[in-house]
């Protein structure tokens, strides 16, 4: 029935069978298929299988902090240990709340003796102690600037010390406090040489000690960069512009000249000047001593310690009313005995409670803490002597936190997206609008297609060459290795000097030596590199934020400029004629009859752009990005006004790829630090989908809005 | 989207094409004496007497490509002040081209240039180095085929000339707004919803938005380049009737494909052909009693 049916049917399937080449074709174009979506799915799968868990027990904390570094405690032996409730909870997101080795867990309040009492208008408090004071009371905050340097105020020697001073200082510190000069003191006479030495031009390496050495002294030199902070043995280049002779001290001269030292400066010829020098010694007795700060300034060079960095100076408290406060016993008598400046009113007992957690700790348990949480556990018990460990062992962004990589990838991103939409939109206007349509502007078009083909480690060289080290900069003085400076125009205030920094300096008696050399080297220096221009010199931004942007735009810059000119093309003829006939100029019908609707094209293709942008990693390793960082960018700014500014954007950054990279192939490896590498990776596609989302929308927003 | 280089070659195509076409059908460029003497007399005929010029086209020639071949050939017509003249012809017969010179629109043509003659308008060569595009256009405004609002609202869109020319105060605005669209017979139709999109409005509304659109530069001249081409009949009547009204205070230039529409709206007529004007009169005349043959084809529809 059916096979007579099929005969009469002229489209009836011949009944040859499959050819076998055709389910291997068949076969082939599926397998390819779905292995693509195998690969995804496993791809994906991994990481939100891993990162999932992390961001799920971190909570907002992953995003909203900083870097974090835990370290890796085992207890010794079984121990009943205590701390506030709020440090246990961190402890408890830093670990699988599953496989915490704690026993008897338990809430309890612990109460501490506490004194209230007013703080009196007018009162004199050491720095150190207002500092304590505004850490213990949440919201009271003091602003001053005039520091009081005459007054008295309280300090303790621990215990007995023997001090020896120069006359100048003895003879000053007699004048001051005649009661801390005991009747015994023993006079010495001692030869001490000063050195003259001669130092020949040229380059030199320089370790950080006799950099701070040779800080102060009049020699004239420039370093080529500065000592980094996480490695103070490094040695650094630095630049002596031309033979000098200076005279230094004993101590300077062995710090800065000691051939045996490595980083120190060979000497081309020297002189010894003798100079004979009259010692006084005497002996401190423990107690608690009041002095001017002039007089603690003295002995603070000798070696007593003042706590809670009294030295620095005292500060008169500057209220309309007096202030309601309170402070832990322990921390009051200090306060009282430290300052007798201070007036209280009102002082009373009360007990303050807080939530702490009691539990035990199992013998060679293992806990990650981070470094805060392990200051408060050894704060908590240091009366009880519990919490005994025996190894710890860091392990470097363990603890998660991607704020920083957060923020500096959306600051490069910014700059970025504001320099190549400046460009883009008017190279595009240019070659679509005004440029005639000839061989230049379509090879012009060819170049550009090219440029996004360019491997982005290329970008990153280029940024490197061309923003870091060439770019040009507004500066009074030059950089040593600045490829070109041109003088512009006379500087308005007197520059900063970058290798001679004025010190700090608050006490009365420290300006007499130290600020005197500072002042003496400034004047030298200024004269040497400073003649009063500021210059155009074509010397690099460094590795900043400003760079990388700039790289990450170039990059960029070609799929800005192609997506504009599709927009700009896409706005019809006829508006850019019915404008001109109206008697628009050319600029204004472009202003305003072809750019407004080629607008919402440009905004899609650029939140595109940002997803490529936020995603590279190698244009911005060598021009912007840092591997590590612990403060936000704004942060670290120090200047005001538009300095702060530049300031701002001459910082690197963390950046979110770059941070990926680092934990995943850059640190030591760990089974605390790879969940954090996927919680990162999971965040940064959640940030990448969330772009692609929103430039969808916007594409879909605007068809539905403007049609013509 | 076609931009105007790659418009007007296509152009030349047509003319091509129609020149084979008519050609083979008619006995168009008669040389002979006779001929030549009739078409003389046509387009010098004394009908503008008595009228005041404001356009003079004086011995055209106009190309698209650097003067390699003409697309206007000699063209010479005066135009008459507050009048309508249309300019009637096949497609690519050169009317359009024409139209676009009066207001240097086809400057955005770079390869476009005028070979011989020139055109005053006011008394004013319009090529002379001088004259700048912007100012010549605000005095000569153009309405076109398609009507092509911004995607802005209605008060946007008529307000956008005065907004170029620096106007700023709210007050001027609006009543330059509001006297353009009454000058437009649009005012009663929109003027409850003048901040809402002109896109929104029906496909006859937006052509006289762009009319309005026009007059609030307050130009001399308003030139219309087959405006109600993309017009149903009611719209187109109502168009035409607007024209009519702005005749008492603009001199009108429009270019049209319907013989109907010339008759009934315009005062002179010009019938152009192969990018020739083969006959200038009043529209009476070139209707009833055509003096060239051609022209009398034309009109009653044997070609074109």
């Amino acid at each position: 029935m059916a096979k007579q049916k099929s005969s009469n049917n002229p489209f009836c399937k011949k009944q040859l069978g499959k050819p076998v080449s055709e389910i291997l074709q068949y076969g082939f174009f599926s397998f390819a298929t779905y292995c693509i979506m195998l690969c995804a799915l496993v791809i994906f799968g991994k990481i939100i299988i891993e990162g999932a868990p992390v961001i799920w027990r971190k909570g907002a904390d992953f995003i909203t902090k900083k870097p974090q570094t835990l370290a890796v405690v085992e207890a010794v032996e079984t121990q009943g240990i205590e701390i506030p409730t709020k440090n246990f909870n961190n402890i408890l997101s830093s670990n699988d709340a599953d496989t915490l080795p704690l026993k008897d867990v338990e809430e309890f309040k612990k109460s501490f003796p506490y004194k209230r009492f007013s703080l009196m208008p007018g009162s004199i408090i050491g720095e150190g102690y207002l500092k304590s004071i505004e850490q213990q009371n949440k919201g009271f905050f003091l602003i001053y600037t005039e520091r009081d340097t005459k007054s008295s105020v309280g300090f303790s020697v621990t215990s007995d010390k023997s001090i020896t001073l120069m006359t100048s200082e003895f003879e000053k510190l007699k004048s001051l406090v005649p009661e801390l000069i005991p009747a015994m003191v023993t006079t010495r006479e001692v030869t001490l040489s000063d050195y003259q030495v001669t130092i020949d031009k040229g380059d030199y390496a320089l370790s950080k000690t006799a950099h701070d050495a040779l800080a102060p002294t009049d020699l004239i030199f420039q370093m080529r960069q500065g000592f980094p902070d996480d490695e103070p043995d490094k040695i650094c280049q630095s630049i002596i512009p031309k033979t000098q002779t200076i005279t230094v001290d004993a101590n300077t001269y062995f710090a800065a000249f000691d051939e045996d030292e490595n980083g120190t400066l060979p000497i081309e010829s020297q002189k010894d000047l003798p100079k004979t020098t009259t010692f006084h010694q005497f002996t401190l007795a423990k107690g608690v001593y009041s002095a001017p700060l002039s007089a603690i300034a003295i002995l603070a060079n000798q070696g007593i310690t003042t706590q809670h960095n009294l030295v620095r100076g005292s500060i008169v408290v500057n209220l309309d009313e007096p202030a309601d406060l309170m402070l832990p016993m322990s921390d009051y008598e200090q306060l009282i005995a430290a300052n007798p400046g201070i007036k209280l009113e009102d002082v009373t007992d009360f007990e303050q409670k807080a939530d702490y957690t009691r539990f035990t700790l199992a013998k060679d348990a293992e806990i990650r803490i981070d470094t805060e949480d392990l200051d408060a556990i050894t704060r908590a018990n240091e009366e009880t002597g519990k919490f005994k460990t025996n190894s710890e062992n860091t392990h470097s962004y363990s603890g998660g936190g991607i704020l920083g990589p957060i923020v500096g990838t959306g600051l490069l991103v910014i700059i970025c997206m504001i320099v190549a939409l400046f460009t883009g939109i008017g190279a595009a206007t240019f070659l679509n609008e005004y440029a005639r349509k000839g061989a230049f502007t379509k090879s012009l078009r060819l170049a550009m297609l090219n440029l996004a083909g360019v491997p982005s480690i290329v970008f990153g060289l280029f940024g490197l060459g061309l923003f870091v080290m060439l770019a040009p900069s507004l500066t009074s003085t030059p950089h040593i290795e600045s490829k070109l400076s041109l003088p512009l125009a006379p500087v308005a205030s007197t520059p900063q000097l970058r290798v001679v920094e004025e010190k700090k300096i608050h006490m009365e008696t420290r300006e007499l030596s130290t600020s005197t050399v500072v002042a003496a080297a400034r004047s030298n220096s200024q004269e040497y590199f400073h003649d009063g221009w500021t210059y155009l010199s074509f010397e690099g931004w460094g590795t900043c934020m400003l760079a990388g942007g700039f790289t990450l735009a170039i990059m960029v810059l070609p799929v800005i400029i192609t997506s504009c000119e599709e927009s700009l093309r896409a706005v019809p003829m006829g508006f850019r004629e019915a404008s001109l006939a109206l008697g628009a100029s050319k600029w204004q019908s472009i202003r305003t009859a072809v750019l407004p609707y080629a607008l919402p094209g440009i905004l899609t293709a650029s939140v595109l752009g940002i997803t490529r942008v936020a995603g590279e990693t190698a244009p911005i390793m060598f021009t912007a990005a840092a591997a590590e960082r612990s403060d936000l960018p704004w942060e670290a700014v120090q200047s005001t006004g538009f300095a702060a500014f530049v300031e701002f954007l001459q910082q690197s950054v963390q950046a979110l790829p770059y941070h990926i990279y680092t934990v995943a192939g850059r640190i030591p490896q760990s089974e605390y630090t790879e969940p954090m590498q996927y919680g990162s990776v999971l965040v940064f596609m959640l940030i990448v989908m969330a772009l692609a989302g929103i430039s969808i929308w916007l594409r879909i927003h605007f068809r539905n809005k403007i049609k013509w | 989207m076609k931009s105007m280089t790659q418009k007007k070659p296509q152009n030349i195509d047509t003319t091509a094409s129609v020149t084979d076409r008519a050609v083979s059908q008619l006995p168009i460029r008669n040389h002979t004496e006779q001929a030549k003497a009739q078409h003389a007399q046509a387009k010098t005929s004394n009908h503008l007497d008595g009228l005041k010029t404001m356009v003079e086209i004086d011995d055209l020639s106009f190309s698209y490509d650097m003067g390699k071949t003409n697309t206007l050939q000699n063209i010479t017509l005066d135009i008459p002040e507050k009048q309508v003249t249309a300019f009637i012809g096949p497609s690519g017969c050169g009317k359009s081209t024409l139209i676009r010179c009066l207001n240097r629109m086809n400057d955005l043509v770079e390869t476009s240039r005028i070979t011989s003659g020139q055109i005053r308008i006011m008394d004013q060569n319009i090529h002379s180095k001088s004259v700048s595009p912007i100012e010549l256009r605000k005095q000569v405004g153009m309405v076109f085929q398609k009507y092509n609002p911004f995607p802005k609202s209605i008060y946007d869109n008529v307000a956008y000339g005065p907004r170029i020319q620096g106007i700023k105060k709210k007050s001027l605005l609006d009543a330059a707004v509001e006297k353009s669209l009454r000058g437009a017979a649009l005012w009663d139709e929109v003027k409850d919803r003048l901040k809402d999109s002109a896109l929104g409005l029906s496909g006859g509304q937006q052509q006289r938005l762009c009319i309005a659109r026009t007059i609030a530069v307050r130009p001399k001249v308003i030139l219309m380049d087959e405006p109600c081409s993309a017009l149903d009949p009611i719209a187109t009547a109502k168009v035409e009737e607007l024209i009519l009204e702005l005749r008492q205070d603009f001199t009108i230039v429009i270019v049209t494909h319907s013989m109907q529409q010339a008759s009934r709206i315009s005062d002179q007529t010009a019938f152009f052909y192969l990018g020739e004007l083969i006959e200038y009169n009043t529209t009476e005349h070139i209707f009833t009693n055509p003096s060239i043959k051609q022209t009398e084809d034309y009109i009653s529809g044997r070609f074109g």
